[in-house]
């Protein structure tokens, strides 16, 4: 159903008609490897872009743009997968054909977005000075306020310690002395770069004139100065002990993340076997984490499962009483050793297929979930269809499962306890 | 059965709607080219409702804080023994029940065997099973829930602004109760709180996808238990809440990176229902825009001065009983920026050129709310148990007027109804 056409040989526009929803997408993505120096850069320049532009020349203009579109919305974020960080910019619109007056609201909305990727407002050679420096202060407290959602935190905590030293430990909103370092003439130096040698891919979702779009984004978008790649190291391999990493913070309940390596890749056919063991293990109200951590010891209220499958890790979290740590921990490791043996029944591995399928399918009614999806096909290198998914997960055996959960392996134990516990 | 059907020309909705003979009232919505289906059955009864005379009786039942929660989760217990996710997850469904403070309700969403699943709805709903074990079990399970909640700094800041603004409304106090509260919880109690509530005549059923109405029904009318609908009200006791709020001002300490605060207008003009308070609604969403919007000279003056950052929004929460104005973000000043935003609402006058295009802001979320089925499905839900017409929306739209915006604005946003709520960082 996905329709991409090549608009230079770094930018890709990928258009997925939806006309039963009454909105239309606009998914913008450049993708940048992830590295200590730039992650930074990353992180803020998006915002300083959103500031203002050639079109709207600051927020208070941009908003009326949007609210004259019948309340369009326009976001701006970084996103991580694998090894890449992504600049990613997000618009929505209701579709032109419910526009009260007949208004090109998808292309206007496009305007607006392109405006905001190729025209920013600079002086003497740098970005506005003004915008550049409430966007640094914003993107710092965005990278100190990690900590506000323990859940998130202590699973970001877990994936740090596990992959120290690896691309992917980095974080997507870079750090407080990275971004106290750029200046307004360092970001518009990498920003002048960034266009031409990057690979960037547009997506639109619901109901347009895609070829209008077309025509907009190959007048505007610079040409290509680089050939570049999706960045991605693939999965990496590890032999060394298990860790363990306790931080203390003040917090009533505990968070206890296991981060695993499963040691397949997406392209590996394994990879099958492996989502429906993950849910099998961890992923949803008939997995053995909720039936076993929660519902017969009642240690927790979630503990679930969840893969990263670009760099081929799991984790699992769960928020427990300080003082049950090993309970938690053990109960969990009975439970993956009981799906690595085999041991599950019928129900299980039919309740966790058929979950997958429910969530795979539910991604046609989801403009913004079927755009991460293809992106995420993009970024593994192996363009499924969501009905290559359903068809090869419908088939997976017990046999399948057993096969690619063998490989998975405990790598950093990660707890986040109180600062009186001992 | 008899449905009546409607259909809306500008969203290109349709809906069939009646009531059942057991008193149920069931909206079926279909929704071609659907993948998902959707199925919500709701109880108008939450948090808020431990107090109240069953009907036929003279005597008040009081029950412990946090029961309506607690009854939600002891639903998914069956007589024998079995827990009715297994039967979801077999039929590939994602189930869910929430309880928040004026409904609870229980829900699916499939891609597949929509009337297996729809009957799986219907038969636990409709089946109370505790007893004296299952119900200490939970209280493990619920514990931890709420603790989980103490480290939560977006819900402790709600609640302690709620506390704020109101003296004795029980919308002040946690949905989930506290660990105490939940430990008086009996299955004694919760019988009696089901026998109530969960009577159909309180209940609405609501399914939305790509689904056969015929089949729909046959299953709804098959799934249906006999039942005797109350032929009169539950009288809920809320006790009585004076125009004045608590406190001005909360803080509590919790380790974030930087302070979050909530503040909040409360709404006096309460105590109705139905299209008034969709209009209420419609004209406070308008008006919250135009005055804390991206767009506003407010939300300019303190995003300039560094003292609020993107995650600044504003919302109006409409209820029969209560109402009240939430605006919340980070910010290094909290005390500041309600200062500042307390004393330009002293001297702001609405501007038509505004409105008119804030008014076309709400008239494309509305389109967009069609989008998802489950928010359409809750939109529609939460607006029938305020008495309203979620399908009605356009007429109600149609009559605020700039003029009514002007009024609300005067009559909402006062000082002496606002508090201020703030989590302060603990000392690393």
């Amino acid at each position: 159903m996905i329709q991409t056409m090549q608009i230079n040989p770094n930018v890709s526009l990928s258009y997925i008609p939806m006309e039963w929803l009454k909105t239309t997408t606009l998914g913008i993505y450049i993708h940048r490897p992830l590295k200590e120096a730039d992650a930074s850069m990353n992180a803020l320049l998006p915002y300083v872009l959103k500031r203002g532009c050639g079109l709207c020349k600051n927020t208070t203009e941009m908003a009326k743009y949007l609210e004259n579109l019948y309340g369009a919305s326009l976001s701006v974020g970084v996103v991580k997968k694998g090894d890449d960080q992504i600049l990613a910019f997000d618009a929505e619109s209701i579709s032109d054909c419910f526009a009260p007056n007949q208004e090109p609201l998808t292309a206007q909305l496009c305007e607006l977005l392109l405006s905001i990727l190729t025209t920013p407002v600079t002086e003497n050679g740098a970005f506005c000075n003004e915008f550049f420096t409430q966007e640094q202060n914003n993107a710092i407290d965005r990278a100190q306020s990690v900590i506000n959602d323990k859940r998130t935190y202590a699973g970001l905590r877990c994936l740090e310690e596990m992959c120290k030293g690896e691309a992917a430990a980095i974080s997507k909103l870079g750090t407080v002395e990275g971004l106290r370092q750029i200046t307004p003439q360092s970001l518009y130096a990498y920003y002048q770069k960034l266009l031409g040698e990057s690979v960037i891919d547009v997506f639109i979702c619901g109901q347009t004139d895609i070829e209008k779009i077309r025509k907009m984004l190959a007048t505007t978008l610079p040409t290509v100065s680089e050939n570049a790649l999706i960045p991605s190291e693939g999965i990496f391999r590890k032999n060394a002990s298990v860790q363990t990493v306790t931080d203390r913070m003040d917090v009533t309940q505990g968070k206890l993340s296991l981060g695993l390596r499963t040691n397949i890749a997406p392209t590996d056919e394994r990879m099958w076997g492996l989502i429906v063991g993950n849910s099998i293990f961890g992923a949803g109200a008939h997995s053995k984490l909720f039936n076993n951590v929660r519902e017969k010891l009642s240690l927790c209220y979630y503990a679930s499962s969840q893969l990263e499958k670009f760099k081929g890790l799991m984790f699992v979290n769960a928020g427990i009483e300080f003082e049950n740590f090993q309970k938690a921990y053990d109960e969990i490791l009975v439970q993956l050793d009981a799906v690595k043996k085999g041991d599950i029944s019928d129900f299980e591995l039919e309740s966790s297929i058929n979950a997958l399928l429910n969530t795979y399918e539910s991604a046609y009614d989801d403009q913004r979930m079927l755009q991460g999806f293809y992106l995420g096909e993009r970024l593994a290198g192996t363009d499924y269809e969501i009905a290559d998914y359903i068809e090869h997960i419908r088939k997976v055996t017990k046999e399948d499962v057993v096969r690619a959960m063998q490989a998975v392996e405990l790598d950093t134990v990660y707890f986040l306890t109180g600062k009186e516990e001992q | 059965m008899q449905l009546r059907k409607r259909t809306n020309t500008t969203t290109q909705e349709t809906v069939y709607e009646g009531t059942h003979p057991s008193g149920l009232r069931i909206c079926l919505m279909p929704k071609a080219g659907y993948r998902q289906n959707y199925a919500i059955f709701g109880t108008r009864y939450g948090s808020v409702d431990s107090e109240f005379i069953v009907p036929g009786e003279t005597e008040i039942t009081k029950v412990p804080d946090g029961i309506a929660h607690y009854l939600e989760h002891k639903m998914f217990d069956m007589p024998d023994g079995s827990n009715i996710f297994d039967r979801f997850a077999q039929y590939g469904a994602n189930a869910n029940a929430f309880t928040s403070f004026n409904m609870t309700a229980y829900l699916f969403s499939a891609t597949s065997n929509l009337y297996e699943n729809l009957s799986t709805l219907l038969e636990y709903v409709q089946t109370p099973h505790f007893t004296p074990e299952s119900v200490e079990k939970e209280q493990g399970i619920i514990g931890q829930e709420i603790r989980m909640y103490d480290d939560n700094a977006g819900w402790k800041v709600f609640f302690n602004l709620l506390g704020c603004l109101y003296q004795n409304n029980p919308v002040k106090l946690e949905i989930a109760g506290t660990i105490d509260s939940i430990a008086q919880i009996t299955s004694d109690y919760l019988y009696k709180c089901y026998n109530t509530f969960y009577n159909l005549s309180n209940m609405m059923l609501i399914v939305i996808g790509d689904i056969d109405i015929e089949k729909t029904v046959q299953t709804i009318d098959a799934g249906i238990r006999s039942n005797k609908p109350f032929d009169e009200e539950i009288k809920r006791i809320y006790p009585q809440e004076p125009e004045a709020i608590a406190n001005a001002y909360s803080e509590q300490k919790l380790s974030v990176a930087q302070p979050l605060f909530m503040i909040g207008f409360k709404d006096r003009d309460v105590g109705y229902g139905g299209k008034p308070l969709l209009i209420k609604t419609i004209e406070m969403n308008i008006l919250s825009t135009m005055l804390f919007g991206k767009g506003s000279e407010l939300y300019k003056k303190l995003y300039d001065e560094g003292l609020i950052n993107a995650t600044f929004s504003a919302e109006f929460n409409p209820q029969i009983d209560y109402g009240f104005t939430a605006i919340e973000g980070e910010s290094k000043n909290p005390k500041e920026v309600y200062e500042i935003i307390t004393s330009y609402l002293e001297s702001y006058t609405p501007e038509r050129d505004a409105f008119e295009r804030i008014k076309k802001v709400i008239w494309g979320d509305y389109i967009r709310s069609h989008n998802d089925i489950e928010e359409y499905a809750h939109t529609y839900l939460t607006t029938a148990f305020l008495d309203g017409d979620y399908f009605d929306y356009r007429s109600a739209y149609e009559q605020v007027s700039f003029e009514s915006v002007v009024k609300r604005y005067q009559e909402h946003f006062k000082k002496e109804f606002s508090a201020l709520s703030v989590i302060l960082p603990t000392e690393a």
